[in-house]
């Protein structure tokens, strides 16, 4: 039952916040800072106390899984309704057009070999040397470099798919997967 | 000379500093991300789909399994004596060579207990007790199974299957970061959301919306996906790379140790007294897996999972005793150390299984969303296209029978394991498999329109069919059922409801 109270009002206090939000979007310059802190307040407080009701992991995990909830029926119940039309939308809506750039079949492969397997031994000689050489309990530092490994790797594939720059792209990764192994097995686990 | 309607380099320059940092970013960099964000979307986008999909229904496994078992006897408590008859019974009818059996008590949101016998042929078979153990039929849930194991590794081989689907979230996680840096109007647009107008607006509007603002839900889900789906791979490298190969000894950091092997045969081990142990061990907890390794042998061995019920994510003790009722594993939830803890959440933060009814509503939600998310990017490139007078017609049609297909078929893979409960999974996946290449066959002949059109019928008219016949042939008394039947006729209306009102895109 506590739970259950506890989850509406962390509800209620992503509505409250976005509400807030939605306001400092609207209003003009000088009442923008005031509604925007508290929208921020009320958002990161609703992240924050559950940590004391709900449990100091749990109470916050709940909170980010409700409070966006909460959000996005404020964006909804703001949502503007238009008589549908064929056609372009006004460019000054729209993101920018993505790059073109002229390429060829090897740049585009080993683009891909970047993004893919060359990044994922990259993002694992991270996750390693992080594992071997930061100090604290064996299961803590095998955990967090497993939680390293899919970051660096999304993060390599995010660049390595945008840089035009590609041989630095390579160089980056294959020393860094290189570095990361060999100094990782000078010092072994321990 | 300055004109006084000109700015000075001080005004333009504390300008700029005003500006928002994400506008800020140079536009040559914005439109080198999007290339990035639009290559890897293109590539990925219909595996994030259905692993988004499928993830955002396996949220409700433990609903879906009381659902396809709602006409078999519900449980509170199972005890000690229960379990044991429970036990003794199902590995009797298990057959020899009895390699593993699991026994499910009871808990609040599963009111069934459940016993799963591994035979050493790779025979299997889930049976269903009673509140005084003895076995009331076969747990047959084909769907929860089907459902499940087509999120965590597409039916696919599994070492395999969750690589691939590792490498979705990894993907997924990548599109969040070079979404966010592709997104230089991010405050400017944060509530911006224009339904109706021009398509491309639209999709960009819902796109962006969604993206923005369940940020931390998508990362928390994509990043915990990863991990669960890359485990055997990082597990593989960490023993490759610091234990000279032998992932045994990585596993030994977390797990309770294997018992000595002692194949003579020998009758069931006896649950009982470790069950009373363990009560000792662990007073108020709640006993929520029993694990057995080779039951019927001398070196039998029983490691007992103790849910605490506290506030902690990780709040799971382990105790696992030899056959003569030695304690020989003991780990505490309160003990643990940071990655263990993280090892005990990460499953519950990816499901959603940590909050209640609640928390799993908005996981589904959301989930959702993140499927509307990899569905939307596609989209958008679609119609960026078009704006460019450079459509694809060929590729809208195949899109649109890939995203319609999917829920026809997941809804003809219920609708099937409903009829043939007893079939395993063969069946809802072969009906996945031929509705998912049907839909796709039919981009070579239907319009767009003509594909969404019939994808709604057949889905809703599937979710319809299949709320009847449970309702008609298991029905039960269980609530869960109920509000499952419920949703799917709500679901299925609302599908026929909008056939009717859509019309051809202009």
């Amino acid at each position: 039952m506590t739970d259950t109270i506890a989850m509406i009002l962390i509800l209620a206090g992503g509505l409250a916040g976005t509400v807030a939000l939605r306001r400092a979007w609207q209003a003009k310059a000088a009442d923008k800072p005031r509604w925007r802190a508290l929208g921020w307040a009320a958002i990161g407080g609703s992240m924050a106390w559950p940590a004391w009701v709900l449990g100091p992991a749990r109470g916050p995990f709940i909170a980010a899984s409700l409070v966006p909830v909460a959000a996005l029926v404020v964006v909804g119940a703001g949502a503007q309704v238009r008589a549908a039309r064929a056609g372009r939308a006004a460019n000054g809506s729209l993101a920018p057009e993505p790059v073109e750039r002229s390429t060829t079949r090897w740049r585009t492969t080993l683009r891909w070999l970047l993004a893919g397997p060359i990044g994922m031994i990259a993002a694992m000689a991270v996750g390693i040397c992080y594992a071997v050489w930061i100090p604290g309990a064996p299961q803590t530092r095998l955990l967090i470099g497993a939680l390293i490994v899919p970051v660096v790797w999304g993060g390599a594939m995010a660049w390595t798919l945008a840089d035009a720059r590609i041989l630095r792209a390579t160089a980056v990764l294959v020393g860094t997967a290189l570095a990361g192994f060999a100094i990782s097995i000078l010092k072994g686990f321990a | 000379m300055t004109t006084p309607s000109q700015p000075t380099v001080l005004e333009r320059a504390s300008a700029k500093r005003k500006k928002p940092l994400l506008a800020r970013v140079p536009a040559d960099f914005v439109r080198a991300v999007l290339k990035g964000h639009s290559a890897l979307g293109l590539a990925f986008a219909a595996a994030i789909y259905l692993v988004c999909l499928s993830g955002s229904l396996a949220v409700f496994a433990h609903e879906f399994q009381r659902w396809e078992l709602a006409g078999l006897p519900r449980v509170e408590v199972l005890s000690a004596e229960a379990a044991q008859r429970a036990l003794a019974e199902a590995v009797r009818r298990g057959g020899a060579g009895v390699e593993h059996v699991y026994i499910t008590p009871p808990s609040a949101d599963l009111p069934q207990a459940t016993v799963h016998v591994e035979g050493t042929a790779g025979k299997e078979s889930t049976w269903l007790a009673d509140a005084e153990g003895r076995i009331a039929a076969r747990a047959d849930m084909p769907w929860t199974e089907f459902i499940t194991r087509l999120h965590i590794h597409l039916h696919l081989p599994q070492v395999w299957g969750m690589f691939l689907v590792g490498l979705t979230g990894v993907a997924l996680l990548s599109s969040l970061i070079s979404g966010i840096l592709a997104h230089p109007r991010i405050l400017r647009d944060a509530f911006h959301l224009r339904l109706g107008g021009a398509r491309r607006l639209q999709e960009a509007d819902l796109h962006n919306r969604i993206g923005v603002w369940a940020l931390p839900f998508h990362v928390l889900v994509s990043l915990s996906g990863a991990v669960l789906g890359l485990t055997t791979l990082i597990v593989g490298v960490l023993g490759m790379a610091l234990f000279q190969g032998d992932t045994a000894k990585v596993y030994a950091l977390f797990i309770a140790q294997e018992p000595r092997e002692d194949p003579r045969p020998a009758p069931v081990i006896d649950l009982r007294p470790m069950f009373a142990q363990v009560e000792r061990l662990a007073p108020g907890g709640q006993v929520s897996l029993v694990m057995l390794e080779h039951p019927t042998e001398m070196g039998a061995a029983a490691l007992f999972y103790v849910d605490r019920g506290g506030r902690r994510l990780a709040d799971r003790d382990s105790f696992a005793f030899e056959r003569g009722g030695r304690l020989y594993h003991e780990k505490r939830a309160a003990d643990a150390n940071l990655g263990e803890s993280i090892l005990g959440s990460i499953g519950k933060l990816h499901f959603g299984w940590f909050g209640g009814y609640l928390v799993k509503i908005a996981y589904a939600l959301l989930g959702l969303g993140l499927t509307y998310l990899a569905a939307g990017g596609v989209t958008i490139w679609l119609a960026r296209r078009r704006d460019k007078r450079n459509p694809a017609p060929g590729l809208e049609r195949l899109w649109a029978a890939t995203l319609w297909g999917q829920p026809a078929a997941l809804a003809g893979a219920a609708l099937t394991a409903l009829l043939a409960p007893s079939a395993g999974t063969m069946v809802p996946l072969a009906t996945w498999g031929a509705v998912t290449l049907v839909g796709l066959a039919s981009a070579v002949r239907l319009s767009v329109f003509a594909i969404r059109r019939i994808g709604r019928v057949f889905t809703g008219a599937l979710l319809l069919a299949t709320a009847t016949i449970h309702a008609g042939t298991i029905g039960g008394t269980d609530p869960v059922a109920w509000t499952i039947d419920g949703v799917l006729v709500l679901s299925g209306a609302a599908l026929l409801f909008a056939r009717r009102r859509s019309r051809p895109a202009p």
